[in-house]
């Protein structure tokens, strides 16, 4: 199989690409541009990342991402322009903050799954936004918040000269970059662990694991605080980054394009999510440049992008790297039934038939 | 003031129930949320004006063309975009459903432009912009009889549909069980392009009366109209259609109690908060049957 060759190959080459990619701000010549998209890539990776947890680890379905994005990014951006707090205090904080409201919003709706669950995270969304826009008092509403004092690392009490600000591209890509090592690092450990291993059970069937002692709301309460949490750090690292937000900036596209992310890389997939976040991110600003060369307006980027997506569905439903499927393939048993869950459904039944009495 | 705002609320309200209608009926034969609905119901009131404007046509018939361009436009969503992924996973389904609204809108972006039009006014009939009648502070207009009379027919005409005639009875059976349905020998395929053109020449009609109505059209007017329809169905009970009619009425009426008496700046949040309460509370909705996969 050649397939399977150039699979290797490529693994050879990943370790370089990826150094390449490191190293690229300090290339002579490196561009602002480039820099800034690489960053944006890097914020979506964590999201992506985070939002893996609830519809991957766990089959939940979730439409309001953003919502806790949203609520990490204010946070942030409030502490810093009325408390002026660092960034490395505020970071616990916000995700704190998301994950509390991920705890909230979780405990009563978890016992809900399916399209039920995903109508709520929608609805819960769509209400950040509103109270983001209408609470003027709080978040200036409509005209953003700007103003928000960049990253610094304060350790001139190791040494006097140790006072940084990361105001450049190139110290914020890093940061973004360590903060994608922290959270891919944190979900590959989680994966691993028993509360991963919790969440897989109740991915693959509620029942068994509620009957092996699993307790699933718990569980199911757990994966959705520490993806609002990892959502929020996102969000703070954005407020910091860009210092600027706006109500708009979190609607509902933007938790459509991190879940397009998650299954575009093979829902469950860690790795999976990283690669569709650099991905979608490259598209997008491909996108604008090649269209607006063109000389098209702006709308046909999104209607691309809708085209695009349903494009992808359309020929690989289960995304580039399924994760269910790579397990399995070297058993043939495995390989029959991971097809047979890759072609049934979200909360286990079938798609044919949900509402037959219990 | 308080008469007022009922008959504002049951106004939209009824509009609600004409989209949610498509959404829950889709729902019961598919079990997907059909996040395109909200753009069938926008290119209804664009087919509309432009059948107008462009072709000159008079009101009735403009309306009816729309109606019926909406109901082939339905049809061709479902086979394009959903008929392959039939089998695929449903998460697929709903990012296509999404990824087609996306598409839609801003190809409506692109075609119509993105400023918000006025419905020609001249072309509508002269009673329909007259007031119907007065008393003390509270004013019925013709055009809100209108509206009650066409959403009352359309619905009534709805359940007759689904009810009595035999396409309908294959819907439900659909609903019920789709492998048992096909081997009854139902054309699965035939009754879901039937039922997508039902709910989009109702989410049509709606699209029409709300550009008369508010005397705007603009092509993002789908997404929170649909969205608001949707947890108008939610309200009413995902998959049952008389529900949907109950939590259209239902919403509009809380939404506009709710812009009238609490904040007009949270008049989108009453929809969001009622289909969340709910969907907590009783997610099986006021008329729906019980919702078997909780865990």
């Amino acid at each position: 199989m050649m397939g399977r060759a150039m699979v290797a190959q490529a693994k050879r080459l990943l370790p370089v690409a990826g150094v390449l990619l490191l190293t690229y701000p300090l290339w002579p010549g490196a561009s602002e541009y480039v820099l800034h998209v690489m960053t944006l890539a890097l914020v979506y990776m964590v999201l992506a990342m985070g939002l893996n947890i609830v519809p991957g680890f766990c089959g939940l379905l979730d439409l309001g991402y953003v919502g806790f994005y949203g609520i990490g990014a204010y946070t942030a951006g409030l502490l810093t322009i009325h408390y002026d707090l660092s960034f490395w205090v505020i970071v616990p904080l916000a995700a704190l903050n998301g994950a509390l409201w991920g705890a909230l919003l979780g405990a009563p709706t978890l016992r809900l799954t399916g399209d039920y669950f995903a109508i709520v995270t929608f609805g819960f969304s769509e209400l950040v936004v509103l109270f983001l826009t209408n609470e003027i008092w709080l978040t200036r509403g409509p005209l953003g918040l700007p103003g928000i004092a960049p990253i610094t690392l304060n350790l001139s009490w190791l040494h006097p000269q140790w006072y940084f600000e990361f105001y450049g591209k190139a110290p914020n890509f890093y940061l973004a970059a360590l903060l994608v090592a922290g959270v891919y690092f944190v979900m590959t450990r989680l994966e691993d662990s028993r509360l991963g291993r919790a969440w897989y059970a109740i991915r693959e069937d509620p029942l068994a694991a509620a009957c092996c002692g699993v307790d699933i709301l718990r569980y199911k309460v757990i994966a959705f605080a520490i993806s609002a949490a990892i959502g929020a750090m996102g969000g703070c690292f954005y407020a910091r980054w860009s210092m600027f937000l706006s109500p708009d900036m979190f609607k509902f596209w933007e938790s459509f394009l991190v879940l397009c992310m998650v299954v575009l890389g093979g829902l469950g997939n860690i790795k999976g999510a990283l690669v569709g976040a650099a991905i979608l991110v490259c598209l997008g600003e491909l996108l604008r440049e090649g269209l607006g060369a063109v000389g098209l307006p702006p709308e046909t980027r999104f209607m691309a992008y809708g085209l695009i997506m349903v494009l992808i569905m359309r020929f690989r439903p289960a995304g580039l790297f399924p994760a269910i499927a790579a397990s399995g393939r070297a058993n043939p048993l495995l390989a029959a039934l991971s097809r047979r869950i890759a072609a049934g459904d979200f909360a286990g039944d079938r798609g044919d038939n949900r509402d037959t009495p219990a | 003031m308080l008469e007022q705002q009922l008959i504002n609320g049951l106004t939209l309200g009824l509009i609600y129930a004409l989209i949610a209608v498509g959404y829950t009926m889709v729902y019961g034969v598919i079990q997907l949320i059909n996040f395109a609905h909200g753009e069938i119901y926008m290119l209804g009131a664009f087919f509309c004006v432009t059948l107008i404007t462009a072709a000159g046509l008079p009101f009735y018939v403009a309306m009816l063309m729309a109606v019926v361009c909406c109901a082939m436009c339905g049809i061709l969503l479902d086979i394009i975009a959903y008929r392959p992924l039939r089998r695929a996973p449903r998460l697929a389904a709903l990012i296509t459903a999404i990824g087609m609204s996306i598409f839609l809108q801003n190809l409506a972006l692109i075609i119509w432009g993105s400023r918000s039009k006025p419905f020609p006014r001249t072309a509508l009939p002269g009673y329909l912009t007259e007031q119907a009648l007065t008393v003390g502070s509270v004013g019925l207009s013709w055009l809100q009889l209108f509206i009650f009379a066409v959403a009352i027919g359309m619905m009534l005409l709805l359940y007759l549909v689904i009810q009595k005639t035999r396409i309908g009875t294959a819907m439900r059976a659909l609903a019920q069980n789709r492998t048992a349905a096909a081997l009854m020998g139902i054309n699965v395929n035939r009754v879901i392009s039937f039922t997508f053109a039902l709910g989009s020449a109702m989410g049509a009609v709606a699209g029409i009366l709300v550009a008369i109505y508010y005397n705007t059209l603009y092509p993002t007017m789908g997404y929170t109209a649909g969205v608001k329809a949707f947890a108008a169905a939610v309200l009413g009970g995902i998959g049952s259609v008389p529900g949907a009619m109950a939590g259209g009425v239902v919403l509009g009426v809380a939404e506009a109690l709710g812009a009238g008496y609490v904040s007009s700046l949270y008049r989108d949040g009453v929809a969001y908060a009622v289909m969340i309460a709910v969907i907590v509370l009783r997610p099986s909705g006021i008329l729906g049957r019980a919702v078997t996969d909780k865990a």
